[in-house]
């Protein structure tokens, strides 16, 4: 309580640390973009995605077996990029009435990519390496800058003539070339590697595979993008009128993609595209109104989405059925993440609170109270540890959300207590309000009555709540997210400035600590932790 | 303007709603801060229901008997009546009973939409009570539009003790009026005292980039009364500390929440606008009911935002926007135009003085559930 008196009076100065229990954060470095450029930032929220990219086969051709898998893709994505350089359909982007003139300049980029693949690039060519690079789009303008560096501006910037970039993804298991994705305003989608767009001196997107392009199949703009982790290529891409699409990156994009119109916009519904030729292979319609954000749990089972209409949604991704899921107290959801085991989920919305969903219980079992504002991020720590060995089932947790009231919480869930005071109240581990009738079987594979799968807003009174362990005003605008890695929280805000936090354990390591970094994202879910 | 009109037409095709009209209002210099409330309460549906049942009532009515009601009546009926779907209308004789009555409204200065709201609210109460106090004392007629809280029972009792009555509860109490308790703990004897008040409006102070939520918790939040403030509590007999809060206690049917962005600096000795960004979610619930208030759940939808634009008090415009049979639509005097639910979040204000003027100013949510 006493944390949130700090919050929002006009301006004043953000301190520069932060205590917790385990010690103090400070802030460490700053990225953001070059000042003086004015951009539509009212159209596009800043988002980041935090990419680990791994080292090349060739230098060290003896590690791994996920790089061995890499250096056999190699081939095929040069091969690919010899096919589509005479099919350069799938490759122009910038809108069709530009083709001609964009596609001579796309002939000429391939060609330097194909140069720059096999030996080492001429632009950049300590980018080939290992890194760790934060990617984040501020108006029409795709940056990248190295984590590894305290150097304030991007080291990379692409820019796009066809709308806005909005969300980005990218995939460290990648097993060829194309490991970044970006949704846009307009609804495209592209695939890339990171690697080649670091290696080219240009300020375009090279040797992109363009989905969606200029919006044939869904012109609403794309809201959240995700690998399917273990998903050999496949990906899905959110948009605002509740649609949401599984690509496959090793398909053209040729064939008929149409699907037929939605009927019951508030109706779940699964269509497969008519053409085995087709990518997208499958439209989901998911709700009425946007879908806000989604997250996959880290064994690739379980997909979760939020949206406009205020719900969470949990799919179970093979099968593609709806397995749970419910309402916010009030207004639309913005944000989720699961923990790295799978068995919580969090999401942030209007109604200020953060839930912490429990997949075992199939409801809400804590609010987390606390913000001044619409809570844009939340993201577990996985890299955490509870202070003492007691917990031996792991059943501690950290996590951290931030708000557009420009602050970042953080909390510890302990889930006896927490969870088996809820329990007690309701053996049967069923919601605590139960007014949903069908929804009262606690067996994963055992519900029959689809619509009584979501449960209702739950009682502000039946829900335990959860204080935070420290609130901490981190940036001057609101905010828009947050990811955990090794060493530090990062956060960033909505004009597109990105600060990082060092944990209190690394600081001394100072910059080289982030080297030898090569853990995974938590918000990714791309965690090895199986459940 | 049939431009407009024929353009808004086009926008909504055949989705343009059964019997529905999207008129603008004519500016007679500075009118704008009652042309965007205005707006707001025609597309206040069980509002304009009220009133167009009261026009109906009272079709033609003398120069004499003119007041506030009939002249509202007659612009919603010459709206909801005409031919066509769009166009524009000169509310001139409402706008010229405003500046009639309250000379406040009658200068062409720049207006506070907030202080016309609650005028005409009032206004209209003092009305209806009239009216009701006069068809109570034998009056013939039936139509004045009164709905007693409870039916015969608080007319007779009126009629018998001479007008004597309990409290009138009007049509605009039934849709406006909440209750808030006003709960001080002495802190010595640990007495309770609760005081009730109504409204029919919550002002609420604002805070860079915070939400309504917060704004409400902030209302609600907890005030110590000590050192030169202390309370006379009756038990104790004395001053004492106490701490005091103040919680909503019966949910109003319409929710009409005022930010006041409109504060008195005194360093500056003037008023001066607050840009604060401040969200406002489309579906909300009220976070600082009493425990045991009615409804203390209940989901409130937004349908409809009076904005002001400018940098200062004393200048600037008000337009607003109104959602309609599930689509927006943005009034800015005597133009019309849809937007896009997104649209409504450009409303929320700025994090940085100047950056943009246009800021949500009164929010209007209608209650979900009805209540009955």
């Amino acid at each position: 309580m006493c944390a949130m008196a700090t919050s929002s009076s006009q301006s004043p100065a953000v301190k520069p640390n932060f205590k917790t229990p385990e010690g103090r954060y400070k802030l460490s470095y700053e990225k953001t973009h070059s000042p003086g450029l004015h951009y539509g930032h009212a159209k596009a929220v800043t988002q980041l995605t935090v990419a680990y990219l791994k080292e090349r086969h060739l230098t060290t051709p003896s590690v791994s077996s996920s790089s061995l898998s890499a250096s056999s893709s190699v081939k095929m994505v040069t091969q690919r990029f010899l096919g589509s350089a005479n099919g350069v359909k799938n490759f122009a982007f910038g809108g069709g009435n530009t083709t001609n003139k964009l596609s001579g300049g796309y002939n000429k980029l391939t060609a330097a990519n194909l140069g720059s693949g096999v030996s080492n690039g001429p632009a950049v060519p300590s980018y080939d390496g290992e890194g760790t690079y934060m990617i984040f789009n501020v108006g029409d303008t795709l940056f990248i800058s190295d984590y590894n560096s305290h150097d304030k501006d991007p080291i990379k910037a692409i820019i796009f003539s066809n709308g806005y970039p909005i969300c980005h993804a990218f995939d460290s298991e990648s097993k060829d070339g194309h490991d970044l994705l970006v949704g846009m305003s307009s609804g495209d989608v592209y695939s890339v590697s990171l690697r080649q767009q670091l290696q080219d001196p240009g300020k375009k997107l090279v040797a992109a595979m363009h989905y969606n392009k200029d919006g044939t199949i869904n012109n609403s703009r794309c809201t959240a993008l995700a690998w399917v982790p273990q998903g050999d290529g496949l990906f899905v891409a959110a948009h605002s009128d509740g649609n949401l699409y599984v690509y496959d990156k090793s398909k053209e994009g040729s064939g008929d993609a149409s699907f037929p119109p939605v009927k019951e916009p508030t109706q779940f519904l699964v269509v497969h595209a008519r053409s085995s030729k087709s990518n997208p292979l499958a439209r989901w319609h998911i709700c009425q109104g946007s879908i806000n954000g989604l997250a996959f749990s880290a064994d690739g089972m379980f997909l979760a989405t939020v949206g406009r209409d205020g719900y969470l949604r949990i799919f179970e991704f093979k099968t593609e059925q709806l397995i749970c899921g419910g309402k916010s107290y009030f207004g639309a959801l913005l944000c989720c993440a699961w923990s790295m085991d799978s068995k919580y989920i969090l999401t942030g919305g209007e109604d200020d609170l953060v839930q912490v969903w429990s997949m075992e219980d199939r409801t809400v079992v804590a609010w987390a109270e606390g913000h001044n504002s619409w809570v844009s991020g939340v993201a577990f720590d996985s890299f955490w540890k509870p202070p003492s060995e007691g917990n031996a089932d792991g059943s501690a947790y950290r996590f951290g959300s931030v708000g557009q009231d420009t602050q970042l919480l953080l909390w510890d869930l302990s889930m006896d207590e927490i969870v088996v005071p809820l329990r007690r109240l309701n053996p049967s581990g069923s919601s605590p309000r139960g007014s949903n009738g069908s929804g009262h079987s606690n067996h994963w594979d055992n519900i029959q009555n689809r619509s009584g799968v979501l449960q209702p807003p739950p009682m502000r009174r039946e829900i335990p709540k959860l204080s935070p362990i420290v609130a901490h005003r981190v940036h001057v605008e609101p905010l828009s997210g947050l990811t955990f890695t090794k060493d530090a929280i990062l956060t960033v805000c909505h004009e597109g400035h990105v600060k990082v936090w060092a944990r209190p354990d690394t600081q001394e390591k100072g910059a080289d600590g982030a080297k030898e970094n090569n853990s995974l994202p938590t918000k990714t879910g791309n965690s090895q932790t199986k459940r | 303007m049939g431009i407009t009109g024929s353009k808004l037409e086009k926008a909504l095709g055949d989705q343009f709603p059964e019997g529905e009209r999207y008129f603008g209002l004519e500016n007679f210099g500075n009118t704008c801060y009652c042309n965007s409330v205005l707006q707001a309460l025609y597309f206040c549906v069980p509002f304009r229901d009220q009133v167009l049942e009261y026009g109906s009532h009272n079709k033609s009515v003398g120069e004499n008997d003119e007041n506030l009601l009939t002249c509202l009546a007659e612009l919603f009926v010459q709206i909801n009546y005409q031919k066509k779907k769009t166009g524009v209308i000169a509310p001139k004789r409402f706008v010229q009973r405003v500046k009639k009555q309250n000379e406040l409204f009658r200068s062409y200065m720049h207006q506070d939409a907030h202080e016309f709201l609650n005028y005409l609210l009032n206004d209209l109460v003092d009305i209806l009570e009239k009216e009701a106090k006069t068809s109570a004392n034998g009056g013939t007629s039936q139509n004045s539009g009164i709905h007693q809280e409870k039916g015969a029972n608080a007319v007779s009792n009126g009629y018998g003790n001479g007008g004597q009555t309990q409290p009138i509860v009007t049509w605009v109490h039934k849709l406006f009026q909440g209750t808030l308790t006003n709960e001080t703990r002495c802190l010595c004897c640990e007495t309770i005292t609760a005081r009730d008040e109504t409204f029919l409006d919550l002002s609420l102070d604002i805070e860079q980039n915070s939400s309504i939520t917060s704004c409400l918790r902030n209302f609600s939040s907890t005030e110590t009364l000590n050192a030169e403030d202390k309370f006379f509590c009756d038990k104790c007999c004395s001053l004492q500390e106490a701490q005091k809060r103040m919680k909503i206690k019966v949910a109003p049917q319409i929710l009409a929440l005022h930010l006041k962005r409109f504060k008195y600096i005194e360093q500056l000795a003037r008023y001066k606008k607050l840009s604060y960004r401040v969200v406002f979610p489309l579906e909300l619930k009220l976070c600082n009911t009493a425990d045991d208030a009615p409804g203390s759940e209940a989901e409130y939808s937004l349908f409809a935002v009076v904005v002001h634009v400018g940098t200062g008090p004393n200048h600037g415009h008000y337009v607003s926007l109104v959602k309609s049979h599930n689509h927006w639509l943005f009034f800015d005097d005597e133009n019309v135009e849809i937007i896009d639910e997104s649209a409504v979040q450009t409303f929320f204000g700025s994090t940085q003085e100047y950056s943009n003027s246009e800021h949500g100013y009164i929010l209007f949510y209608e209650r979900l559930d009805q209540v009955v």
